[in-house]
Formats: C-alpha cells, sequence, structure tokens
C-alpha cells in the first residue's frame, strides 16, 4: 500500500499537469508527513506522547538553514546533518526526561518544545529571532552521471520531498520489522513484562526518541528549504500538538497513518474552504467526534469497517 | 524595591494560575482527565464578564459570579457529552481538546471579532498605598477573591457530603461506587466545579489585561507546569505551584529579558523533575519504577 502511494504521489504532477497549487499543496503537507512518520514511531509504535515534537523539527530546520546559507552546503548533507543534529538534542533531552512516568513525561516534553521555541525566537544572532533565517538557497540539480536533475522548480522539489518522505517511512518500516521494533512493540504493551523479558526499556526509549527527533528534523529541514526560511512560526506549539493529531488522526501504530492523517489535516480545511470563517470550528468538531467515536484513527476505522463487511458477507 | 514589588506582582498571577490550576487537578485526580481546554473555559469567562458588563449591567462583582456559573455550566456540558467517555485514554483527551480549542476560538472570533475587548471599571484601577509601593484594586481584588475561593474550595472538599464524596472517587472509584456514591454526578460536579473555577480566573483577570481569544494559552501552560510541580493529585501542591510559578517568573524579570521569562519556569520544572521524579509533594504510585 506504502509503495503504490509513492508511486502515485511521484507520478502525479506528469498525469495532471498544471497544477502549481495542488503541488505546492502537496509539498507543504509532505513536510509534514515526515516528522508525523518520527512521531509515529514514539507514540504509534512505543507509546510516548510528545508534545513538543515539532521543536526538533526546528533544531533540524535551523542547522540545515544555517549550514547551506552560510557554510554553503548542498541540500541533502545540510539535511542528514539536520536530522543528525536533532537526534543530537533528542538524545540530551531523553536521557533525563525519559526516566519520568507518563503524565510527567508529556508535560516536560511540552516544557522542552516551549523551551527550544523560546531559544528559536530569542536568539538573534543564531535563528535571526522572530524573523527567523530568510534566503535559504534552492537546492542545486542533481548530477547523477549524464543525468541531470533540476531540484530548484516547483515540481522538481515536490519530486525531492516524495523521496525524502518514502526514506522516512522505509526508515519506519525497517525499524517495525526489525527485532528492536518487537522489543518497542512489548514496551507499549506492558513496560514491567517487557523488562521481565529483558528488554533494556531505557536504551529502547532512548534510541527510539533520538531516531524519532532526527526524522522530525529531516522533516523540518525540507521545510525550511522549500518555504526558503527558518522561522519560530514553523516550529511553536501549536504545530506540536497539531503533529500529534496528524498521527491520531491517521491512526497512530499504522505505518501508512501519517500519510493519511496528515492529506486530511492539510487537505479538508482547503476542501472545507467554501465556508471559510466555519471552517476551522467545524474541523474542531470532526476532531472531536473522532476522539469520542474512533480511537483508532481514520484507518483504524477503516480496518474496523472492512472486518464488518467481511463478517457481512461470511454470514 | 523592585524585588518586592515584583513578588507582589508575582503573588497576583500566580494566584491566577493556581486558581487555573486546582481546576485541572482536581479534575485530573478525580477523573483521570487531562483537560487541555481548560484555557478556553478560562478565556470564555473572561467573554462572559464583558457580555455581561456591556449588555446587562455594568456591576462588576455580579459580571464575576456570572461568569463562573457559566463557566460551570459549559463544563458540565463538555463533561457530559465529551470527557465522560474519554477517560480512559490520553490521546484522545488530547484530540478533543484541541477540537474544543479550535472550536471555541473561532466561535469567539466569529462572534467578536479579532480585537482584543477591555473589560473597563474605573473603580478597580484606584491605587492602594501598601507601605512604599502602591497596588491597584484591581491587584488586590485578585489576590482577595482567590484566597476566599481557594478557602471555600477547601471547606467543601473537607466538610460537606459532595467534596467527600469527590475525594473518595479520586482515591478509590470502585470503593467509592460500593458505599453508594454515583461516579457520573461526581464526574459532572468535578468538571462544573473547575470550569467554574477556570471562568472566574478569566474574568478576574480581564479588567487588567486584555480579553483576546488566545488569551488562555498562557495560564494552560503554566496551570500544567503548576500541576506537575505540585505532584499532579495534589490540590495544595497545585496552588503552591501556581503561586512559586507567579512569582517565580516575576522574578526573573529582574535577572533576564523579559522574553526568556518562559522559558526560565520551564527549566525550573525540568531541573525539579530530575531532583523529584514525581513532583514537590507528588509520591510514588504502588508498582511505579
Amino acid at each position: 500500500m506504502l509503495l503504490g502511494l509513492g508511486v502515485a504521489a511521484a507520478l502525479l504532477p506528469v498525469l495532471v499537469p498544471d497544477q502549481p497549487y495542488a503541488v505546492q499543496v502537496l509539498t507543504l503537507s509532505l513536510c509534514s508527513v515526515v516528522p508525523a512518520v518520527g512521531l509515529n514511531l514514539l507514540f504509534g509504535y512505543t507509546g510516548l506522547v510528545s508534545l513538543g515534537h515539532m521543536g526538533f523539527a526546528g533544531v533540524g530546520a535551523y542547522a540545515a538553514a544555517l549550514l547551506m546559507k552560510q557554510a554553503g552546503w548542498g541540500f541533502l548533507p545540510a539535511l542528514v546533518a539536520g536530522a543528525g543534529m536533532a537526534g543530537i538534542v533528542g538524545l540530551l533531552v531523553g536521557i533525563p526526561c525519559l526516566r519520568l512516568r507518563s503524565h510527567f513525561f508529556i508535560i516536560v516534553t511540552l516544557a522542552v518544545g516551549l523551551i527550544l521555541g523560546t531559544l528559536f525566537n530569542n536568539l538573534d544572532w543564531l535563528t535571526g529571532g522572530a524573523e527567523g533565517l530568510p534566503g535559504v538557497p534552492r537546492p542545486r540539480p542533481l548530477l547523477i552521471g549524464e543525468l541531470r536533475i533540476v531540484l530548484g522548480t516547483a515540481v522538481g522539489f515536490y519530486w525531492m520531498a516524495v523521496a525524502v518522505t518514502v526514506a522516512a517511512f522505509v526508515v519506519q518500516w525497517a525499524v517495525v520489522r526489525s527485532p528492536f521494533g518487537k522489543s518497542l512493540a512489548a514496551i507499549r504493551q506492558d513496560e514491567a513484562m517487557a523488562a521481565a523479558r529483558g528488554v533494556n526499556v531505557f536504551a529502547h526509549k532512548l534510541a527510539v526518541f533520538a531516531l524519532s527527533a532526527a526524522i522530525a528534523g529531516a522533516g523540518g529541514a525540507l521545510r525550511a528549504c522549500f518555504l526558503r526560511v527558518a522561522a519560530p512560526s514553523s516550529f511553536d506549539l501549536g504545530e506540536s500538538i497539531n503533529l500529534v493529531a496528524v498521527v491520531i488522526l491517521g491512526g497512530a501504530g499504522f505505518q501508512a497513518g501519517p500519510a493519511v492523517g496528515s492529506l486530511v489535516f492539510v487537505a479538508l480545511p482547503e476542501v472545507l474552504r467554501v465556508a471559510s470563517q466555519a471552517r476551522l470550528m467545524v474541523f474542531g468538531a470532526l476532531l472531536v467526534v473522532m476522539a469520542l467515536y474512533s480511537p483508532r484513527g481514520l484507518l483504524g476505522a477503516a480496518v474496523a469497517l472492512r472486518r464488518r463487511m467481511r463478517r457481512a458477507d461470511a454470514v | 524595591m523592585a524585588f518586592l514589588e515584583q513578588a507582589l506582582n508575582g503573588l497576583m498571577m500566580g494566584s491566577i494560575y493556581a486558581l487555573f490550576a486546582v481546576g485541572m487537578v482536581l479534575v485530573f485526580g478525580v477523573m483521570r482527565v487531562l483537560n487541555f481546554a481548560h484555557g478556553v473555559i478560562f478565556m470564555a469567562g473572561g467573554y462572559m464578564c464583558h457580555a455581561v458588563m456591556t449588555h446587562v449591567v455594568a456591576f462588576y462583582p455580579l459580571a464575576l459570579l456570572l461568569s463562573a456559573a457559566g463557566g460551570a455550566v459549559i463544563g458540565a456540558v463538555l463533561e457530559r457529552l465529551v470527557f465522560r467517555r474519554l477517560r480512559e485514554s490520553l490521546p484522545m483527551q488530547i484530540v478533543a481538546s484541541l477540537g474544543l480549542i479550535l472550536m471555541v476560538q473561532n466561535g469567539v472570533l466569529l462572534l467578536f471579532g479579532p480585537e482584543a475587548v477591555q473589560i473597563s471599571v474605573p473603580a478597580m484601577r484606584t491605587v492602594v498605598p501598601l507601605g512604599p509601593l502602591g497596588v491597584t484594586l484591581q491587584q488586590v481584588l485578585i489576590v482577595v477573591v482567590v484566597g476566599v475561593a481557594m478557602a471555600g474550595l477547601h471547606l467543601f472538599l473537607t466538610r460537606s457530603r459532595l467534596g467527600t464524596a469527590m475525594r473518595a472517587a479520586s482515591q478509590d472509584l470502585q470503593a467509592a461506587r460500593v458505599v453508594g456514591i454515583n461516579p457520573d454526578r461526581v464526574f459532572a460536579l468535578t468538571f462544573a466545579l473547575a470550569s467554574g473555577l477556570a471562568a472566574l480566573g478569566g474574568a478576574l483577570l480581564g479588567p487588567l489585561f486584555l480579553v483576546f481569544p488566545a488569551m488562555g494559552d498562557l495560564p494552560l501552560l503554566k496551570g500544567l507546569t503548576a500541576i506537575v510541580l505540585g505532584g499532579m493529585g495534589s490540590v495544595g501542591g497545585a496552588v503552591l505551584g501556581g503561586l512559586a510559578i507567579g512569582v517565580l517568573e516575576a522574578e526573573s524579570t529582574l535577572l533576564a529579558p523579559t522574553d526568556y521569562r518562559d522559558l526560565v519556569v520551564f527549566a525550573v520544572l525540568i531541573l525539579v523533575l530530575l531532583v523529584r521524579p514525581y513532583g514537590l509533594f507528588g509520591r510514588r504510585l504502588r508498582g511505579e519504577p
């Protein structure tokens, strides 16, 4: 299913040409799919809620923007370095915070997100303050032998965003299938039991927290490069909470959850634009209804529906 | 002198945070629900106060009472329709709260427009001399009203049958049922009480600052910090946590730029949790690491 989604996403501009607006909206939603994949690993597969994850995305964004603007790095190395930087910050934050029990941990992640946001907003010499870092250069064309892929145009950047997103999903897929991923699932289901069976709970949580922060950082770098600015408003508390909503809306713990949630989260307000004033109210009401009736998100509802239809067929 | 002045300011904001945090910790203690939409009820309190003052009668004490009552009604409705069914799932509480925040904030935008409104109570701007310092009557009123509300809450929780039922439900819901307490009534009451206190806070802060759709966001963050500092489950801890945060953030402006005020508060939270992982007054529960 994921493979199909990826191919469809890559072919979209070819099949439906001359839709610059749709390409922009899709690229922007891909920029939130990548951090959502990171959060899905943490929340959906390990059961840890982080309310400050866009802070880590911000670390990746600022690191990549600084490297590209001031050190003249290319886009891909800067993206990898930004992800690494976010992973390191995640590691440093995780060491003290992951020892706390669940509700305390959640509020502390909120505090970490706020602290990072305050730093982005006020460390003027490094992050440019409230204005952010404008003028992030467009990625240079990619040369593979004779082949020259232009990434500077809207469609070119879209393809690259698809590539980065697919890479994030591949990482998620590999982690979930690995023994490491199985241990994470054991931790989510019963921490004491997992510990009793010999899983080093703290080390596993720390590793997945750092990995999840690194993926979020890659997403942040992607967004900074697409918007051509690393600005604090892209990585504030509201964005962090929206990210949690995206993951839960799609279906936490489903591999395709982040893609589905993100598309709906970005596309639905666009569709509801007819009633522009009330659309966010309608959207809020939908979130409440979902929380009440579909606790496993859209994919969870789809799975339940399919199961019911199968059972009806059998009868 | 500046130190004392900031301590007074901090005490004033701190009592607002305490009022806010007490509601959150009551709801959490009794229902295990973290209501992130507590901030929009606070904001709704400010708007209700404004509406009463401009459309009904310009008598501030009455407007305060009506706002608190309105908040209680909103709280009871939210509990019945939404949060009673989400007691088991923290992530869903977050999603539902986010939905409620979107609905209420945008509803207020539609009704009142994007500009901040002002609750004007000229009498409350009188400066009261307090030794060498001067504070406005409104600041005094905030501290006094919050103090009275806290004392009333304490009496209610310890002396009345309903309050005792609430404490029983928070300690052991199963056992509370056995002795004939109806949990649904206790939940509704708790939510109404908490929301009434939040709305009262918004109505109290309104004349001092402005009333605008996002006015509940900062109290929400500080309130969450206060209940975590207090140990998540202790009403007294939440009050002390709220006051401590108010004073801390006010004093921090003497040492660092105002922009770093929130950073100081959250950094202190993390430091405290490093030393005391269950908060200042929290206890380790059975079976926890």
